[in-house]
């Protein structure tokens, strides 16, 4: 096990310092300067500017500064946040993403089990039908839309939650379900599909036969050997989620990290690019790995291969 | 059973957070009184006075601080530190009297020599500000910025702690509007020694000598407020307590806000605008963003050809554009300098009315073909094919088909489009890479100078190489022999403005409005907001909430 995980753990610090090169150089690529004012400034202004920020240097002597400073935790300078940290920028612009992510897996996957698994029980009847054609809708409606029409609605016209904003726990209600809305039916039919498969297999022949109840059949057997594909569904997925979406966060005015990650691209503020681009990968690359770690801890069949040694 | 438990517990959890959050969030909108709430779309990026660059922190700056003038309605200087000022016969020396016993919010003092050390400050090539070259014309304000001076040899001197003697190289008419901007304001030695690269990155690390402190801005978020100073000069002429500020980026949202009372105004956009053209509480305010489309005349010969711009500027039918396209409120341009930027002297008439030329941004179809037909055979041409660049913004792009099913009625004229992002325009355009290209340009302070200075021959923003030599003879007598004389030099920059309309050096195209300007809906009890085009557009001074 130690030798598998030094092993994977070699891996992914081999991604992560591809991912940090191939973005580096990419982004080189983009046309256009980090400086706020640059329609007004001309080609000699610029020149003197980037002399002060150390962007006229060579590009793979920026390269290794910034290698040497990342690997330190140094991430640089943001060039929209006048200068301030980025790693400042991403303290105070993560938490609200992460609440916001989690707080719309834990709804969504939660809602998303239930939702599949009555499916799965009632299935080819009009229960089955109807949570059938609410995830289909969930998953075709994209999270913007349901945002807005949640905002409109429930925020303005019923004044039931705040329009947008970020406060209390109140305010993060709108943005959940909008973020949610994806995961559910993503786990529902994942479920569906699973505990079909899963019902129609022998040892569960076996356990009714043993004259279990059926719920006690659904409870033991069924659900919990459908819910083990789940993991590997879960963890990128949580990592999405928690990395900010765009445009939800826009709609509701929430302080996350999602837009920050677009608008960095589109100023070409390079040290957040990459604060943000290293940030999501090491999240990511983390994930995969715990997933793979856990699903070897709950799924025998799976550890043979990872317990060799 | 376990399963079973959590599935339940988790349920039952978040119903109940949900209905008890409702619960807890029924209170309707405040109570006014003193208290003014505004939205803005970007988040406040820095408050150091030397490096700020967008329009959030320029308006907090603004308000929160104040320089020599404050710049009151219709862009009018009023002294603010200043109580006197003097200046030489030939523009060149000018000395301000400050006003005494003003203070830093911190206890300081605030003192000519404040003034001296912020200006080499953001002259000082280390600082890398990105507005120094609003210096141009202060001595030695180049050459130091090119690192070809010493900072000290700047030309501004503190006579004492209350007197300031600034010398130019060449006059600039607008300089006192000039001294209005954030740029030009005093900052504390002290308080920037003290926090080092630190300095203006959050509300406590700055200081305030204005109607407003900054309070509650940590740097990053997205809400923040503005309270009143108690140590301002003039603080019996401030009426409203509090200025809250809320980033919200999506317009729709922002609407929302205002219809639930939360915000005080909100910016109309696209179908917003005839939604609430007649409500009571529609503004229009006019920004003074000029768009327009430069032809690149090294790259593409036939545009060097007179009559051929002429053509293509008169198929444009810019009503149809604004009314049918846009829908923002922008207005028809007749020229590159937008309405309501400044005044006749003498007369008081609009600069863009004093300097229409009839005929020119009219559509005209049937002598659009006509000229064509004539620049053709004399350029020796029978068809004209280009490519249009712009912005890949949705907005940009219907705006660049307009143009293109525009220019495509003229006989032989093919017009392909390429939308790019905005630095990649940018790029593009400073290194000629265009055969067309839509720019917006958003004017710094109040005078045409900070268009017409762009289209001499030399002007490295003048990407279309449109080259005049009675043009350039205009702005360079606007700038140097009549620069002291108001009426010769606004008729200069009028006679400079007609030729490059009359010759088509670009061809405007529409007045538009930038972030903070445009069609708005404003609250009835918000009264007494100072707003100007250019600049730093509003001034909350004297802003009441009743």
């Amino acid at each position: 096990m130690a030798k598998y995980l030094l092993k994977r753990l070699f891996y992914l610090i081999l991604t992560l310092f591809l991912i940090a090169t191939i973005t580096f150089f990419m982004m080189k690529l983009l046309p256009g300067t980090p400086l706020s004012n640059e329609s007004k400034l001309s080609h000699s202004q610029i020149q003197m500017i980037y002399h002060t920020y150390g962007l006229d240097k060579p590009v793979w002597q920026q390269y290794l500064i910034y290698l040497a400073g990342m690997v330190r935790g140094n991430f640089g300078l943001s060039f929209q946040f006048d200068n301030q940290p980025v790693s400042y920028l991403l303290a105070t612009r993560m938490p609200a993403s992460f609440q916001l992510g989690i707080q719309a897996m834990i709804v969504g996957v939660l809602l998303g089990i239930i939702v599949g698994g009555i499916a799965a029980i009632r299935r080819n009847t009009w229960v089955d039908g109807t949570m059938t054609i609410i995830s289909i809708l969930m998953i075709s409606i994209p999270s913007f839309v349901l945002a807005i029409l949640l905002q409109y609605y429930i925020g303005l016209k019923a004044g039931a939650f705040p329009v947008a904003g970020w406060g209390n726990f109140s305010y993060t209600i709108l943005p959940t379900i909008a973020l949610a809305g994806s995961p559910f039916a993503t786990t529902a039919r994942f479920i569906r599909t699973e505990m079909v498969d899963v019902m129609s297999s022998d040892y569960i022949e076996l356990a009714k036969a043993k004259g279990l109840t059926s719920t006690g059949v659904v409870y033991h057997h069924a659900l919990r050997n459908s819910l083990i594909p789940l993991i590997t569904l879960i963890g990128p997925l949580t990592v999405n989620l928690m990395t900010g979406s765009l445009v939800v966060e826009n709609i509701f005015a929430v302080p996350g990290i999602g837009e920050q990650f677009v608008k960095s691209i589109t100023t070409n503020d390079y040290p957040t690019i990459m604060g943000i681009t290293m940030m999501y990968s090491v999240l990511l690359v983390v994930v995969l790995l715990i997933t793979d770690i856990v699903y070897g801890i709950v799924d025998p069949r799976i550890r043979l291969q990872g317990g060799q040694s | 059973m376990k399963l079973r438990r959590v599935l339940a517990l988790g349920a039952v959890a978040a119903i109940s957070a949900l209905t008890l959050a409702a619960c807890g969030n029924k209170s309707g909108a405040s109570s006014h009184k003193g208290v003014l709430n505004l939205s803005t779309t970007a988040e406040m990026p820095g408050l150091d006075t030397s490096k700020v660059t967008d329009n959030s922190s320029l308006t907090a700056l603004s308000n929160t601080q104040e320089g020599i003038y404050r710049i009151g309605k219709d862009s009018k200087p009023e002294n603010a530190l200043a109580t006197k000022t003097t200046e030489s016969k030939d523009g060149l020396h000018w000395t301000f009297n400050l006003r005494k016993n003003t203070k830093w919010s911190n206890g300081d003092k605030v003192t000519a020599k404040d003034f001296v050390y912020s200006w080499r400050r953001t002259n000082d090539p280390k600082t890398a500000s990105q507005y120094a070259y609003l210096f141009d014309g202060v001595k030695n304000a180049d050459a130091i910025q090119n690192k070809k001076a010493d900072v000290k040899s700047l030309g501004v001197k503190a006579v004492g702690d209350y007197k300031l003697e600034v010398t130019l190289e060449k006059p600039i008419p607008y300089f006192k509007l000039l001294l209005g901007f954030p740029i030009f304001f005093p900052q504390d030695q002290k308080v920037v020694d003290k926090y080092g690269s630190k300095y203006g990155m959050s509300a406590n690390k700055q200081v305030y000598n204005g109607p407003f402190k900054v309070e509650g801005w940590t740097g990053t978020n997205t809400k923040w407020k503005w309270v009143k100073n108690n140590s301002y000069w003039d603080k019996s002429a401030v009426k409203t307590n509090t200025i809250n500020f809320q980033v919200v980026k999506e317009n729709n949202t922002a609407l929302n806000l205002y219809n639930s009372g939360k915000i005080d105004r909100t910016q109309l956009q696209g179908s917003q605008v005839a939604n609430y053209k007649n409500n009571k509480d529609y503004t229009y305010f006019q920004g003074s963003t000029s768009a327009y489309l430069e032809l690149n005349e090294e790259k593409v010969p036939a545009f060097k050809n007179q009559k051929i711009r002429q053509a293509l500027s008169l198929a444009l039918d810019r009503t149809q554009l604004v009314n049918n396209v846009l829908e923002d409120g922008s207005k028809a341009a007749t020229g590159l300098i937008p309405t309501k930027l400044t005044k006749n002297p003498k007369t008081g008439a609009d600069f863009a009315n004093d300097s229409k030329v009839a005929d020119t941004t009219d559509h005209n179809l049937a002598k659009a073909k006509q000229l064509l037909k004539e620049g053709e055979k004399e350029a020796g041409i029978s068809s004209l094919n280009f490519t249009l660049l712009a912005d890949d913004t949705s907005g940009t792009k219907q705006n660049s088909e307009f143009l293109q099913s525009q220019f495509e009625k003229l006989p032989g004229v093919k017009v392909s489009l390429q939308n790019v992002p905005f630095k990649n325009r940018l790029t593009k355009s400073s290194n000629g890479d265009f055969d067309a290209v839509i720019t917006l340009w958003g004017a710094d302070y109040n005078d045409p100078y900070t268009y017409s200075s762009l289209f001499t021959s030399d002007n490295s923003q003048n990407n279309g190489k449109w080259k005049n030599s009675e043009y350039d003879t205009l702005i360079k007598n606007s700038a140097n022999k009549d620069a002291n004389d108001k009426q010769k030099r606004y008729d200069d920059l009028v006679n400079a403005e007609k030729i490059l309309t009359k010759d088509v050096g670009i061809v405007p195209l529409y007045w538009g409005t930038a972030s903070g300007s445009g069609p708005m809906l404003q609250k009835s009890y918000v009264k007494g907001v100072i707003y100007n085009s250019a600049g730093v557009n509003f001034n909350y001074k004297n802003v009441e909430v009743k």
